[in-house]
């Protein structure tokens, strides 16, 4: 690699880490504001005042701000990720089970985004007609369909009516697990589907009259090698960059679906946490989204930069 | 008593719990319905389902509660202790009073209990169950943090007041006679746990990473935090070995996601299944759906000395513009009943002083409803009625935002503005673990709730809200003082005799009850929906005080 790769290379790595810092402060004084922990740390017990002493001392809750602050970071930073108020286990243990199911409900569901998204993107901005118009129908209706109520639907269609998916639970193995996840992706790719098609068919659309594709059509080059070597890829990085937003975010909105299907994730735990004030859990749950979505981002720019060197360059006129 | 928050947050009232009354066993038979109260749709009450009689390898059972703090008695309420912990005593599923780990409990004078150990009895782990662990169980409930201090308040202090008297023997010995005792020890209060495995988890006793060494029909195998708890049968259990080889519990407190799971067969069973898909659960073909008695209850009550909830007035106001049958239609779909006060009838219904505490209650004047009288008491009242009344619920409960709605509207039609506080579970459930914090209450009227008791007895709830502070009112936040009620009620308490502490308490109530410091909404059947392979768990509200799931089994 030459130094003008390396270069933006570490900027972004600066970036990367700089947001990651501000996200930790963010997240930790606004948790702050939620008020004493103590009833959630006792977790319905009497709190006598041996037992909140006790417990204001054991989790330093009378230090000041910043140092709590320092010490919570310190401790994420050398693997510690602090101790759950409620389960009173380490946050780690909490989110290690976990973590494997989210991370394949989210895979599950961007390939269904990828493939039918772009898929239908392409197939109505190349077919057009009819085929265009059933695309642009479908998909109206699938932005407007929020993803609890497409889970409602799935569940009582194939779920409870005709019995083909089970409806809770992430089931035990591999191809179980897909069959479980079956449902929940299916309901958190819908809308995104719809999105993405709608981006990938204008991008498309816009290449296809573009004038080096009329160029390139004089010049009588096959229409599919036009279509891979200018169309597509020329409309690759805002199809790309969509995507990686898009599959970041999922990560945060899986937890519609791991609570409508039961499912041990993430998701589910950052909710229970939430309406348990579980702080630590989600503290670090929170980080981790940001984290995940700025390095989902980072690499797509990386890609998008790969395919089209250009944008990687400061634009005058973007 | 406990205060049902959402069904993330079950908190278990950490002070001055007492349970009351019949101090007899009673040996009432399983799977007979009691009677079915009047009620727009009228509903066969069943506190048990026939006995298991085949083998079943695994049962997956879904904990609309959400997953439980603490496994070990005297912290929070869930269904997956009682399976475990077996108590002294057992509450049978019609709410009387059998023995347990005691073959024998009982009062050999008015200040003396004496506790007979069943010889024979032993923990999961073989170790067998030793009169030093019967001491040192009842000594945990001593402690000002177990949910069970109250029911031991009348102890002599010291180790005089529980002491070994004998090979098998326990001797507990009270500063004045206590009728609530005997009762209480059926439920958690009674339940006996390992004293040398509890003396070497300590602090993590009961928690997942402590666990528990008990003597119940199931033992514990394991605990994954957020995932699930798995339980096998114990086959040395001195009441013969459960059915039932293993039950997984998992937590699942959001009920859309219950009902599809349950009517899908992937959960086999649960308890408190939401009301709203009664009629799903009713034309099920995976399980049946069976409503029992309870002594569970949705009300409202005051949160300050002063302000618009202080007020009787505004609250008999309020009481008279809310219709309880449209009530129970609307946020139960008819899976609960009217009630005259806040203590349920099924807390005495099995009482030997059924009779006196029955003619007391029909004494008392049955929820009306009418506007017109509600607004000259709202004129009355002399409240400065541009002043909106504050009512705090707790996110994430269906049936509570339903009540604060109608409560709203019951207001707004009687001259009054509300406005609806909702709250975090955790800060809603602080509100009553931390109940002489009074800043949580600051800014705050009223405070709809659901509420039980869990073992028999009539006192557990009136002393809460009724009594002086330092008597045991934790809940007596708007003040409430009457001599004559104090009395009657500490009269019941000490009466050893069931006629006598009854007379005394239909006394009280009769002064109370009409003082609404809860508004019972309405009472809140026990529901259970269960796999049609499955049958034998208890579906009274006893499930949550005894071994339920002991006669589960296959049909």
């Amino acid at each position: 690699m030459n130094r003008a790769t390396i270069r933006p290379l570490l900027g972004k790595l600066g970036g990367l880490l700089l947001t990651l810092f501000l996200a930790s402060v963010v997240i930790f004084a606004a948790l702050q504001l939620t008020g004493d922990p103590i009833a959630a740390i006792t977790g319905g017990v009497r709190p006598t005042p041996e037992l909140i002493e006790t417990i204001r001392a054991q989790y330093h809750l009378d230090d000041p701000i910043w140092l709590q602050y320092l010490r919570w970071l310190g401790g994420i930073v050398t693997g510690d990720l602090g101790t759950s108020f409620v389960y009173k286990t380490p946050v780690v243990d909490l989110i290690a089970p976990r973590i494997g199911i989210t991370v394949l409900l989210v895979l599950y569901t961007v390939v269904l985004i990828v493939v039918f998204g772009i898929g239908s993107g392409i197939l109505a901005a190349r077919r057009g007609g009819a085929t265009d118009k059933a695309v642009l129908v479908a998909t109206s209706v699938g932005v407007a369909l929020p993803t609890f109520v497409v889970a409602i639907l799935l569940i009582w269609l194939f779920g409870r009516e005709l019995g083909w998916f089970p409806v809770y639970g992430a089931g035990e193995g591999l191809l179980d697990n897909l069959y479980h996840l079956t449902l929940p992706a299916i309901s958190l790719s819908v809308l995104y589907i719809a999105y993405l098609s709608r981006i990938t068919r204008g991008a498309v659309v816009a290449q296809l009259g573009s004038e080096h594709v009329d160029t390139a059509r004089v010049r009588g080059i096959p229409s599919e090698q036009i279509f891979r070597r200018h169309v597509f890829l020329n409309a690759s990085p805002q199809v790309l960059s969509i995507s990686g937003a898009t599959i970041a975010g999922l990560f945060a909105i899986s937890a519609i679906a791991e609570v409508a299907f039961g499912i041990g994730g993430l998701g589910s735990l950052l909710t229970e946490a939430a309406a348990r004030k579980d702080l630590p859990v989600v503290q670090v749950i929170s980080l981790m989204l940001v984290a995940l979505f700025v390095v989902v981002n980072a690499v797509v720019d990386v890609i998008i930069a790969a395919i089209d060197p250009d944008s990687a360059k400061p634009r005058r006129n973007a | 008593m406990r205060i049902r928050g959402t069904a993330a947050a079950v908190v278990a009232v950490g002070a001055a719990v007492v349970l009351l009354a019949g101090c007899t066993p009673r040996d009432n038979g399983t799977g007979t319905p009691t009677g079915a109260p009047a009620s727009s749709t009228p509903v066969d009450l069943v506190s048990s389902l026939p006995a298991g009689t085949t083998a079943v390898d695994e049962v997956t059972w879904g904990l609309a509660e959400g997953e439980p703090a603490l496994l070990a008695p005297g912290g929070d309420y869930n269904f997956v202790t009682p399976n475990l912990c077996d108590s002294l005593l057992r509450v049978t599923p019609d709410f009387g009073v059998e023995p347990g780990i005691a073959e024998s409990a009982e009062f050999v004078d008015p200040v003396t209990f004496v506790i007979d150990i069943r010889p024979g009895v032993t923990f999961w782990d073989g170790s067998p169950v030793t009169r030093d662990d019967v001491v040192y169980s009842l000594e945990r409930d001593r402690d000002q943090r177990s949910a069970f201090y109250g029911a031991t308040v009348l102890i002599v202090p010291g180790a005089d007041g529980i002491a070994v008297t004998g090979e098998n023997q326990v001797t507990v010995r009270f500063v004045a006679p206590d009728s609530t005792f005997r009762d209480a020890i059926a439920g958690g209060a009674g339940a006996v746990l390992s004293k040398a495995f509890g003396e070497q988890a300590g602090a993590a006793l009961g928690t997942s990473a402590g666990g528990v060494l008990c003597a119940g029909p199931y033992k514990l195998d394991s605990w994954t935090p957020g995932q699930d708890i798995v339980t096998v049968a114990n086959d040395t259990y001195w009441g013969g070995a459960p059915e039932v080889k293993k039950i997984t519990y998992k937590f699942v407190p959001d009920g859309t996601t219950l009902t599809n799971a349950l009517l899908a067969g992937e959960i086999d069973g649960a308890y408190n299944v939401p009301p709203a898909n009664r009629g799903e659960f009713e034309s099920s073909g995976t399980g049946t759906f069976v409503v029992g008695p309870s002594t569970a209850s949705f009300s409202f009550g005051p949160t300050r000395s002063e302000g618009l909830g202080a007020n009787p007035k505004i609250r008999q106001a309020l009481s008279l513009a809310i219709d309880r049958d449209q009530y129970i239609q609307t946020v139960l779909n008819g899976l609960g009943e009217a009630q005259s006060t806040f203590v349920a009838p099924f807390s005495w219904e099995s009482s030997d002083a059924a009779a006196t505490y029955k003619a007391g209650y029909d004494a008392l004047e049955a929820p009306t409803t009418d506007i017109a009288a509600a607004k000259e008491l709202v004129q009355e009242s002399g409240e400065d009625t541009s002043v909106p009344l504050r009512i705090v619920i707790p996110a994430g409960s269906t049936e509570l935002s339903q009540t604060a709605a109608i409560m709203q509207s019951a207001a707004q039609q009687i001259g009054l503005t509300a406005e609806i506080d909702e709250r975090q579970a955790a800060d809603y459930a602080a509100m009553f673990s931390d109940p002489f914090n009074e800043s949580l209450r600051a800014d705050t009227d009223l405070i709809a709730a659901t509420g039980y008791t869990e073992t028999p007895g009539v006192l557990a709830y009136p002393q809460l809200f009724l009594l002086p502070v330092d008597q045991g009112g934790i809940f007596n936040w708007s003040d409430y003082a009457d001599a004559d009620v104090t009395a009657a009620l500490q009269t019941a308490r000490t009466t050893p005799d069931a006629e006598g502490a009854a007379a005394a308490y239909v006394d009280a109530q009769a002064i109370f009850a009409p003082d609404q410091l809860q508004v019972t909404l309405a009472g809140a059947y026990h529901t259970t929906f269960l796999s049609n392979d499955l049958t034998g768990v208890v579906t009274s509200i006893a499930a949550y005080s005894s071994p339920w799931a002991l006669a589960l089994g296959g049909k």
